[in-house]
């Protein structure tokens, strides 16, 4: 430092903010800037280099400054945040491991997608969040889901002997593999949320209906079924994913099985992307793209009509390229409407889930004018759709709270693609 | 058997000059020109005013031609292509095609001149929606409207009232496999934004940029005109997504130095495209057996103080086929390897 700032300021203990109310008025504006050390005394560019030296950190470093990144990011959208903000700060100085901006990035790929350079959030953003866990600076939400997720095997710390009480009272039969004792056809990774979310339980029991409907030989792991690990290794828990991932690789090697159908697009990713360095290879599909190779077979026949928008969920669409599948069986409910938000397929709008954000609403509040969930949801209001249709677990219960949040409870339903093909079918409904 | 005779490739700017200057110095020349008709990339894609004094491109372009077709010394022969290549330096022996039929022709030395092709905005990404929306155009298809006099939008045949560049599309982008920079765009798009603003003096045009790459007299000459005196917008940050909403186009991305996000409508939105090299350019590498660069262009030594000789003995090459140039870049290197060629078959015949 090359000068003295006054010492009856503490730079500590000034905070700004965006937007702020102070006793009922609304005091926003950068005044309040006025406290800080305003004058750049020092590039200390040391907090650069300890990002691009780790594995996988390296892209950090080659930031241009164009821009692009801003233009897609979703957090930006609703609130000040991106790779090329990000890059900026660490040359003056900001330690980035015990920075909020380590938790705010959802891993959406966006920003990947139009970068010039190829900076690679996909791969920095783990690799440093990763030195953060590993120096105990991880926000309490979040270690709090780590901890839930070792002990019991799922991010909601549900009881693990509680995972197959979605399928009970139900009036199709779910079969659990090892008590099959022979070869499945499908073996059908049911996941976290669908296993223990009220509305996720509710699509899963659609999805039962319909894989019967279609008479598909399928089981499912049950009480065997843990964390896929895909977001846990996107949140810095490398070590938390490999265990994770090491006994799912030991539960599914088991059994013999043609296809692992996945609900959650997260699981699908890791189950295509990092599960085969372990020793897990697998014909993975993800259920919006199996259920649209049998449209015909299923024979949509009963009315559902109304108008239908879409959400691209992040690691289905960008990350892995499918985003016609969900679209043909939306289009192919009868009487139904697709209308699209405008911000679709490689260019889709992150629900906030990803990377850890699923855990970590808390944080992003402080720093968010809303939520990722509750912008997408104003955007599926402004196409003047009736219903929001996902084919993600992680969105039902976040687009529902949005909905609510944002007082449109009543003009927009959430359904997943399960539950509006099933009335499709006419199969009973929760 | 020895030749005099300089074969140059290509009849646009850099080619004409080559043969005019090889001529007047007194040696024989053969212009080879796959098109129908001299004058290169300015006449063929309808440029307008050239940058960066302004001249109508045609106008230009004929002057270059009468000096060439003026000198007996010339041979020009358009709608001709070289199929093979035979020999070395001071003895090259060629295979032309016209219309079907083949020819030889004997050469001492060849000097390439085949130039560049504008980036296809569509080739790699959809980023920018080329394809999808009629009033996203290039800077190429923004000259033929200049040279038509009427600026428009596309998609209405009216006046715009806001006009946007997107520089750097398909440069500086390791993604798409471009790295360099086009060296061009920031003029060009700033010599259109001074013609639009002069054509539709109500239309409010906006240049996005990342950097303004205005070296040398570009900045005096156009960059400062246009802000100054034309009232051109430089906003500093890219455009990262053009989007339709209510039938008008949206671009949306950061304004960089207020660290603010921007979401703004536009009417026509021209992309800053870059240059690659011309099938020509790849052709005639492949042919004389010269290394090109990982983007296709044709490398020479490398030795900055010889930037036209390569690695083949009596091969030269110029302009854009060597790299993004603009003119006077591309008229100094042809005069440059006319020179080169015709000293060294003049010291070659001495020796013999």
């Amino acid at each position: 430092m090359g000068t003295e700032v006054s010492p009856k300021i503490d730079p500590s203990q000034v905070i700004e903010h965006e937007t702020y109310e102070l006793e009922g008025v609304d005091i926003s504006g950068h005044w309040n800037r006025m406290f800080e050390q305003r004058v750049i005394f020092e590039y200390d560019v040391e907090q650069l280099d300890r990002v691009t030296e780790l594995d996988g950190g390296e892209s950090m470093g080659w930031c241009y400054q164009c821009s692009q990144c801003i233009g897609v990011c979703p957090v930006d959208i609703v609130g000040d945040y991106g790779p090329r903000k990000i890059y900026r700060k660490l040359q003056v100085g900001m330690d980035f491991f015990s920075s909020d901006d380590l938790w705010l990035c959802t891993t959406c790929g966006n920003c990947l997608r139009v970068c010039p350079k190829e900076v690679d959030m996909l791969q920095i953003m783990p690799a440093a969040r990763e030195v953060a866990v590993l120096e105990g600076a991880v926000p309490a939400e979040l270690q709090d889901v780590f901890e839930k997720t070792a002990r019991y095997g799922n991010p909601l710390g549900k009881n693990p002997k509680r995972r197959t009480a979605w399928t009970r009272g139900l009036d199709v039969e779910v079969p659990i593999i090892s008590e099959l004792d022979r070869k499945v056809d499908v073996l059908w990774w049911v996941s976290d949320y669908p296993s223990y979310h009220p509305r996720g339980m509710e699509a899963s029991r659609s999805l039962a209906r319909v894989l019967t409907h279609l008479g598909i030989d399928f089981a499912i792991l049950g009480v065997e079924e843990r964390h896929d690990g895909d977001s846990m290794l996107r949140a810095g828990e490398e070590g938390l994913f490999e265990m994770l991932a090491d006994q799912n690789i030991e539960t599914l090697n088991k059994y013999e099985f043609d296809v692992l159908l996945t609900t959650d697009p997260h699981a699908y990713n890791s189950f295509l992307k990092e599960y085969p360095a372990r020793g897990g290879e697998y014909n993975v599909e993800h259920y919006s793209t199996y259920l649209a190779a049998r449209i015909e077979e299923l024979g949509l026949s009963q009315e559902v009509g109304g108008k239908v928008t879409f959400h691209d969920p992040c690691y289905l669409g960008r990350q892995n390229g499918v985003y016609d599948e969900p679209r043909e069986l939306i289009e192919a409910l009868p009487g139904v409407e697709l209308v699209e938000m405008w911000r679709v397929r490689q260019n889709g709008y992150c629900c906030g889930g990803g990377g850890g954000g699923m855990w970590l609403d808390g944080l992003a509040a402080e720093h968010q004018t809303m939520r990722l969930s509750e912008k997408r949801v104003l955007e599926a209001v402004e196409t003047g759709a009736d219903t929001l249709c996902v084919v993600c677990p992680y969105e039902v219960s976040r687009f529902e709270d949005a909905v609510k949040s944002t007082n449109n409870d009543g003009a927009l339903k959430v359904r997943d693609i399960s539950e509006l093909l099933a009335q499709a079918l006419g199969l009973a409904s929760d | 058997m020895h030749s005099d005779r300089v074969v140059v490739v290509g009849a646009g700017p850099a080619g004409l000059e080559a043969a005019r200057l090889a001529a007047e110095l007194g040696s024989p020349v053969t212009l080879i020109e796959k098109k129908d008709v001299a004058g290169g990339m300015p006449i063929h894609a309808d440029y307008a005013a050239l940058t960066h004094h302004f001249r109508p491109a045609s106008e230009a372009m004929a002057e270059m031609i009468d000096a060439v077709t003026s000198n007996d010394l010339v041979d020009i022969r358009t709608g001709t292509e070289i199929t093979a290549v035979e020999g070395s330096a001071g003895e090259f022996s060629l295979t032309l095609t016209s219309n079907g039929s083949t020819q030889d022709l004997d050469a001492g030395a060849v000097i390439v001149a085949t130039g560049f092709q504008h980036f296809d905005p569509g080739r790699e990404t959809q980023q920018y929606q080329y394809y999808e929306y009629e009033d996203v155009i290039t800077i190429a298809d923004a000259e033929k409207m200049l040279k038509n006099g009427t600026f428009v939008t596309p998609s209405t045949g009216k006046p715009p009232e806001r006009v946007a560049f997107v520089q750097c599309v398909g440069s500086r982008d390791r993604q798409i496999g471009n790295e360099y920079c086009s060296k061009v765009c920031c003029g060009i798009s700033s010599k259109q934004a001074i013609e639009i603003r002069e054509m539709v003096p109500d239309a409010r045009v906006f240049i996005f940029y990342i950097d303004m790459r205005m070296y040398g007299y570009w900045e005096n000459e156009i960059y400062w005109p246009a802000q100054e005196e034309h009232k051109v917008n430089y906003v500093k940050g890219i455009i990262t997504e053009v989007l339709a909403k209510n039938g008008r186009l949206v671009v949306r991305g950061e304004d960089t130095t207020m660290g603010r996000p921007m979401e703004v409508i536009m009417d026509v939105v021209i992309l800053s495209v870059g240059m690659e090299p011309s099938a020509g350019t790849r052709t005639m590498a492949d042919l004389l057996g010269l290394p090109s660069n990982k983007y296709g262009f044709i490398d020479t030594d490398h030795d900055i103080l010889d930037t036209v000789t390569t690695t083949v003995p009596g091969v030269f090459v110029v302009g854009a086929a060597v790299g993004p140039a603009d003119l006077d870049d591309s008229i100094s290197s042809a005069g440059a390897a006319a020179a080169k060629a015709v000293s060294m078959l003049r010291n070659a015949k001495v020796t013999v």
